[in-house]
């Protein structure tokens, strides 16, 4: 095998894998954007949605009888679409509950947004310890995207190339709700100037909720399409909040496709000297970091921020 | 003047010894405390819970019984976080703030490890009840520290030969990047190499991997016979979830140098691919299992893991032990407890295992029966994972290197210690 046909793979697999990390990272850009807060519970809203799914996929409805049981015989490729319109509103009222205790924080120093989106973060991975427990659990996936094909004379993944469609799809549809739609323009303009959004007569608090939530649901999307393949575990959030938080400084923060290129980036490091170094595959997505900041010191994409004020 | 003197001396005196005795009495009678030093947060956070349960369990039962010589055992416990820099900290906040009396727990070896350091410097028994590095009795061994589970060597031993002979020659290393992957992959490579194997790669994994692909595309490109996996925690559950996902698991040997119960618990069988070792199963057909195991369930009914492994097993024993020790010995002094628990021998009848299980007295490791296991496709029920599928004597699969590489301090040398 010579040397371009053994990397090919791993340059597909690494942006495969940079899909999923644009995923985890389209929600926590959006919130830093609009709110001006780095929120920390991104990990553990993430780890939420993957719970939540797995509830609604695998749930006890023994005592509801003959409708319990029904839904029980339901395909698990429903029951998944289900989980994957269900978990991400859970996921979202739960972001509401956290913008509106956030609210008191606003105007003022940005450490109390910070602290308190730890101390959310902290909350909620107790939480589902205390409700599913501290033991590995695994997120069924419907039959058609589970086990394995063969690439050549490689075997990948089935669900890793449903994931990163999926991660494609996603971020396609943020982008065009963004960019196509008159309250993607609002959330836009409320980034850009907020002040002049509330000018407007626009209701710059319920945008704030609205987009907290949504930028939560994103998180619990990733959860969901990630868990069954790095597992599920309370702490899970901890591996998805450093990640996305790099990745939005490497492409620019409040930058949309910063986030893209930032994951497709970070994705692309460590699938590759996974396979060429794979010691250095976890320490290359912060060497990938201290270069582009040496050379860009707002991100790829970044411009000049409110947090920078 | 003289005689008043004399006088108040000798209606002092009966005074001051009911004061002492009174100060005796007070001492013995104040609880003892033990440190559970155990991680809460981390690669092995789920793992240090179960070793928690264990030694918990242990002190319930001497508690229920008036304590050890007299005296309520109670604990602090503080997170390590599976952080070798917090095990010291937390171990010196212990002994200089909470002034326990011995340091019980761990699962990571470079916590372990950092925390004897600490440990030895002050004289204060420390028992590593979970981690498995060759190294805890090797070279990083003290005469204060007590390791209880089997290590790399041990496991190694009673997987290598008969996997050569089975799978092939063309062997693979997973090694996880820290103490115990490397220390554990190096006697892999010892063994295997000295038995005819190649190993035709080593791939360093590092602490916190969760997506392995860009290492199974790699493994597929080196097409070896036999992949010896030396990879723990949250990263091996990961490892087993992607490998199971992609059918690796039956197109290699894998051999998974030891498993412990609380990294799989609640997988799928499929997950389970390959042989692996364990010190402890809860369904071994022995005398006493069964109640232990009703006794977990009684203590702990809530818990998800509703069967004890082999972490809940090395804790409970390490911390009993400990406590028989400190009983036998009729004092907490360190060197008296240290010489009992140099001495120990625990009758299989006893200890639940097959063999005779004993402490050796150079490396204090304790030296037990290994079980090779592989995943258990016939049974319906979920809690039971494990078919073993042999058994290896202590004497079998000792690590006499350790024997050699371990330098126990003197016991001039070990501060002494009474709590």
């Amino acid at each position: 095998m010579d040397f371009i046909s053994g990397l090919l793979p791993h340059i597909l697999n690494g942006l495969a894998l940079g899909l999923l990390f644009a995923l985890i990272a389209l929600g926590f850009t959006l919130i830093v954007s609009v709110m001006e807060v780095i929120n920390l519970a991104h990990g553990s809203l993430f780890a939420l949605g993957a719970y939540v799914a797995l509830l609604v996929i695998s749930p006890d409805l023994s005592a509801l009888g003959p409708l319990g049981e029904a839904y029980a015989a339901l395909p698990l490729g429903a029951r998944y679409a289900i989980a994957l319109v269900i978990a991400p509103l859970a996921v979202a009222v739960v972001g509401f509950g956290l913008e509106v205790c956030l609210r008191r924080t606003y105007g003022k120093k940005k450490e109390y947004g910070l602290l308190l989106t730890f101390g959310a973060a902290l909350v909620i991975e107790e939480a589902i310890r205390l409700t599913w427990g501290p033991a590995e659990q695994v997120l069924p996936t419907p039959e058609a995207v589970t086990g394995a094909f063969l690439a050549g004379d490689m075997i990948y993944s089935k669900y890793r190339v449903f994931a990163a469609v999926f991660g494609l799809c996603a971020i396609g549809l943020v982008w065009l709700f963004l960019d196509k739609t008159p309250y993607g323009a609002i959330i836009k303009a409320g980034a850009h100037d907020s002040e002049m959004v509330r000018a407007l007569g626009i209701n710059l608090s319920r945008l704030q909720l609205l987009v907290f939530g949504f930028g939560a649901a994103l998180a619990g999307i990733a959860g969901i399409i990630l868990a069954p393949i790095w597992g599920l575990r309370p702490h899970v959030g901890v591996d998805a909040v450093i990640p996305a938080f790099l990745i939005i400084v490497l492409g620019g923060i409040g930058s949309f496709w910063g986030a893209v290129a930032g994951g497709l980036l970070v994705g692309l490091a460590v699938g590759i000297t996974g396979a060429y170094a794979t010691d250095w595959s976890i320490l290359s997505m912060y060497l990938l970091l201290i270069l582009v900041l040496s050379v860009r010191a707002r991100g790829l994409f970044g411009k000049k921020t409110v947090l920078e004020t | 003047m003289k005689q008043r003197l004399t006088r108040l001396l000798l209606a002092a005196a009966p005074l001051a010894l009911a004061a002492g005795l009174a100060a005796e009495a007070f001492a013995e009678n104040k609880p003892l405390v033990i440190g559970l030093t155990s991680d809460a947060s981390g690669q092995y956070a789920n793992s240090g819970a179960s070793d928690r349960r264990g030694m918990l369990m242990a002190i319930e039962e001497f508690n229920a019984k008036g304590g050890v010589l007299g005296r309520r055992i109670e604990t602090v416990h503080i997170d390590t976080e599976t952080t070798p820099a917090t095990g010291s900290r937390v171990a010196e906040r212990m002994i200089s703030q909470h002034k326990v009396g011995f340091l019980i727990g761990a699962v990571s070896s470079g916590v372990a490890n950092a925390i004897s350091q600490v440990a030895q410097k002050h004289g204060v028994i420390y028992l590593n009840t979970n981690s498995s590095s060759p190294t805890e009795s090797g070279k990083n061994c003290h005469r204060v520290k007590f390791v209880w589970d089997g290590n790399g060597t041990n496991f190694a031993q009673s997987a290598v030969k008969s996997a050569i002979g089975t799978y092939g020659k063309d062997w693979l290393l997973l090694t996880n990047d820290y103490v115990w992957g490397h220390n554990t992959s190096a006697t892999t490579r010892k063994l295997a190499e000295a038995n005819g194997a190649t190993i035709v790669e080593e791939i360093l994994v590092p602490q916190g991997t969760r997506d392995f692909s860009s290492i199974l595309l790699k493994t597929q490109q080196i097409g070896p016979k036999v992949i010896a996996a030396a990879v723990g925690g949250d990263d091996q559950k990961a490892m087993r979830t992607q490998v199971a996902d992609l059918g690796m698991g039956a197109k290699y040997a894998w051999i998974n140098n030891q498993q412990d119960w609380p990294d799989v618990y609640g997988l799928p069988k499929e997950n389970l691919f390959g042989v692996f070792g364990t010190t402890w199963y809860y369904k071994l057909d022995l005398p006493g299992v069964d109640d232990f195991v009703k006794r977990y369930q009684a203590l702990y009914p809530d818990t998800k893991m509703r069967v004890p492994g082999n972490v809940f097993f090395n804790g409970y024993w390490a911390t009993r032990s400990l406590l028989e020790a400190v009983e036998k010995a009729g004092t907490t002094n360190n060197h008296a407890v240290i010489k009992r628990l140099e001495q120990l021998r625990i009758p299989a009848e006893v200890r639940l295992q097959h063999d005779d299980a004993y402490m050796n007295p150079k490396t204090h490791q304790m030296q037990q029966t290994v079980y090779l296991a592989t995943a258990n496709l016939e049974s319906d029920d979920p809690d039971h994972l494990f078919k073993i599928v042999s058994r290896s004597a202590p004497d079998t699969i000792a690590d006499r290197a350790a024997e050699e590489t371990c330098k126990l301090e003197s016991f001039e040398d070990t501060p002494v210690y009474q709590p």
